[in-house]
């Protein structure tokens, strides 16, 4: 099968290969590229229908801009009130600065319930802080329920988007996996009966498994409650029938009030799979006798992101609301999917997310995955002006880089200073030209084009061709010019 | 856990410490709120019957089957679908309105059901809070005649009855709607769904694979 051919990806910024190296077997795997571009395609194509429909577009993701922006702001402020309400409705709330620390509350909580078995709502969170492998190595059995999960965790795949994670993979593929892994060898590869054995394969699981893990769309700061989107009812399953729920969130989930969801579900839904709203979301707040888990707990994760709070530029990236519309409209990630960026968060938002989670030590090539084509920001639907975030990330990537001492003859910022010399002074910058131009002439074939340079150029020319110089400068032929006209 | 306390503390003051240039004073934070911008549409411009047309063909659109009735037909009507489905017995909330028990099926009245009894019934009926037209959405907060959320997740076909006057246009009407904000929701549009296998939509996954929706010109 051709997707077994692919190297196994690594989604762990700290052991990823730079994302130019990463991203070669996808490139090379047609296969995978066809199958992330028809989905891609899929949902464009319904988004941007439904964005088209909606007349008040625009000042829906102002409002959903500012509120996320304001929350952001106070977010001590409003956490203390998630917190304290969480707590009033019967919930317990832990805090964890690290994924270390989150990962080691939820087992002991596990570990207080005898749990062996957990079951789960796709979360990306926990993708972050690696969850399963650990409870799994801690003696618990981890059962995803979203069908992309399942076919992932199944298929010992990784994920490479954060609405449909499993968007690389085809029904035939799904089938090959199902079939192996549940017995099922007359399986067809009818996605209605691939989504039935799914149905199957769980429902007893749900029925029997008494705990539950959960990541969370939104926290309410005025009541304590927890949002969850969904489609498939598996969330509900997982927030309904357990004793006991834990839901994992990033710090900067808080909205205010409630009344905020009236913005956010409306935008929400149709940036993520381009439908007018999805078939189920679910709120809940701490525990209600006789309906639902009766023990609730809410672990609130920062592992790193009050570090990204402290920059005034970086601070947006908070903002996000996980829809994945900035992947879908990307250009470099239709080309290349989501297991190149090295990290559960790919694409654009990725790209500047998983540096500041690393604290700017990991994950550094990723700023420069992008085009600056500005797509992601467009289709943003609370504004996170992501190209300006990518190059404030490369300008702190090369004021790193150009401090460490073994860069200093490094043949680009040797390039770089020299240029530098150069356009700040006329007369060594014709000098120069006259030189370049001698010199370019070596590479640059008949057809008037560099196909390749040596060193540090060769980094260009790799992946594109020059255009040679031209004989004459536009100063020569100005001066040229007026001399005829005498 | 006392490693957590002190991660509390620590949390909060990184990101005091982080947002002290901007983090507004605790009186000052409600104003800031309401002045947020909030232009987008609010209140919608259809009229009674256009709002409920809206919502009919926004809920067929999601597979969901929509058949409309007088107050007077109400019965009638339950009667025909729970016949038309073929099922006999149903789970029903505790203050299901009693004119909508109609004889000849079999109704699990739940008072506290274990989840084996509820996985048992065919089906169950409910009413709802509210729906809204725009998104074709049906939204439960789970009072004592919509029930509580185990019953309307583990039978496969659902029957919602909805009255004319409980619809409004757009979401934020809604939210005008719930002046105190509901401690349980569930917004339902359609059936369960996926597109996880190469974005082909497929009813019905792990919630009722049937929404059936008598809506009521009262």
């Amino acid at each position: 099968m051709s997707h077994a051919a692919v190297d196994h990806p690594i989604l762990d910024p700290l052991l990823a290969p730079p994302f130019p190296k990463a991203v070669l077997p996808v490139l090379r795997n047609p296969q995978l590229r066809k199958n992330v571009a028809h989905a891609i395609d899929v949902i464009q194509t319904k988004r941007a229908r439904l964005v088209t429909e909606k007349s008040d577009w625009q000042q829906l993701r102002t409002a959903a801009s500012a509120v996320r922006a304001h929350v952001l702001e106070n977010l001590a402020a409003y956490l203390e009130q998630f917190e304290a309400r969480c707590t009033a409705a019967g919930g317990t709330v832990h805090w964890a600065a690290n994924a270390d620390e989150a990962r080691r509350i939820i087992l002991d909580i596990l570990r207080q319930e005898n749990a062996s078995e957990v079951i789960k709502i796709k979360t990306m969170t926990s993708a972050e802080i690696q969850l399963n492998p650990y409870l799994e190595s801690g003696g618990v059995s981890v059962f995803e329920t979203d069908l992309a999960e399942i076919i992932l965790q199944l298929g010992e795949e990784e994920p490479s988007h954060i609405v449909v994670p499993a968007l690389h993979i085809n029904r035939s593929q799904v089938r090959e996996i199902f079939a192996r892994r549940m017995g099922l060898h007359d399986l067809s590869d009818d996605p209605h009966a691939l989504t039935a054995a799914a149905r199957t394969y769980l429902r007893q699981k749900f029925l029997k498994i008494p705990t539950a893990i959960s990541g969370a769309n939104f926290l309410i700061a005025e009541t304590g409650g927890v949002a969850i989107v969904e489609s498939e009812g598996n969330g509900r399953m997982c927030l309904t029938l357990p004793q006991t729920m834990i839901t994992l969130a990033g710090i900067e989930k808080v909205l205010p009030r409630f009344q905020d969801l009236e913005v956010m579900l409306q935008v929400l839904a149709r940036s993520a799979t381009g439908e007018r709203m999805n078939p189920y979301t679910s709120l809940w707040t701490g525990v209600t006798p006789g309906d639902g888990p009766q023990r609730f707990h809410v672990v609130l994760l920062d592992n790193g992101r009050s570090a990204i709070l402290a920059k005034a530029k970086e601070r947006q990236t908070l903002k996000c609301i996980r829809c994945a519309a900035c992947m879908n409209a990307c250009p470099v990630y239709r080309q290349t999917g989501g297991h190149a960026y090295g990290s559960v968060y790919p694409g654009p938002i990725g790209a500047i997310l998983t540096p500041q989670l690393m604290q700017m030590q990991h994950a550094q090539s990723l700023p420069y995955a992008s085009s600056l084509c500005g797509a992601c920001f467009e289709v943003c639907p609370v504004k996170i002006n992501i190209p300006e975030v990518l190059l404030e990330l490369r300008s702190q990537v090369v004021n790193q880089e150009r401090r460490h001492l073994g860069r200093f003859f490094d043949p680009m910022y040797l390039g770089l200073r020299v240029a530098n010399l150069l356009f700040s002074n006329a007369w060594l910058f014709h000098v120069a030209q006259s030189l370049g131009r001698m010199g370019a002439s070596f590479f640059t074939r008949k057809d008037g084009w560099i196909h390749s340079l040596p060193s540090v150029g060769g980094k260009w020319t790799q992946t594109r061709d020059l255009r040679g110089l031209p004989g004459q400068t536009f100063h020569e032929w100005w001066a040229a010019r007026a001399k005829e006209a005498k | 856990m006392t490693a957590s306390v002190d991660s509390r503390e620590r949390i909060l003051d990184r990101i005091r410490s982080a947002t002290q240039s901007v983090a507004l004073e605790p009186a000052q934070l409600a104003s800031a709120y309401a002045a947020l911008p909030r232009t987008y549409i609010h209140s919608g411009a259809l009229s009674a019957a256009a709002r409920v047309e809206l919502l009919v063909e926004r809920l067929r659109e999601y597979d969901a089957e929509v058949v409309e009735c007088t107050p007077e037909q109400l019965p009638a009507s339950i009667a025909a679908q729970l016949a038309a489905s073929g099922k006999r017995t149903f789970v029903v909330p505790p203050e299901l309105p009693p004119a909508w028990h109609v004889p000849g099926f079999n109704f699990m009245i739940d008072r506290g059901l274990a989840h084996s009894e509820i996985e048992q019934a065919e089906g169950v009926v409910t009413a709802a809070f509210c729906a809204v037209a725009d998104s074709g959405t049906i939204v439960l907060h789970h009072s004592s005649a919509e029930g509580r959320r185990v019953i309307t997740l583990l039978p496969d076909w659902h029957l919602c009855i909805l009255y004319a006057s409980q619809v409004v246009e757009t979401f934020p009407e809604y939210f005008h709607r719930s002046p105190q904000p509901p401690e349980l929701v569930t917004w339902i549009s359609g059936p369960s769904a996926t597109a996880d296998i190469e974005m082909t939509r497929i009813k019905g996954v792990h919630g009722p694979r049937f929404l059936h929706v008598i809506l009521v010109h009262d």
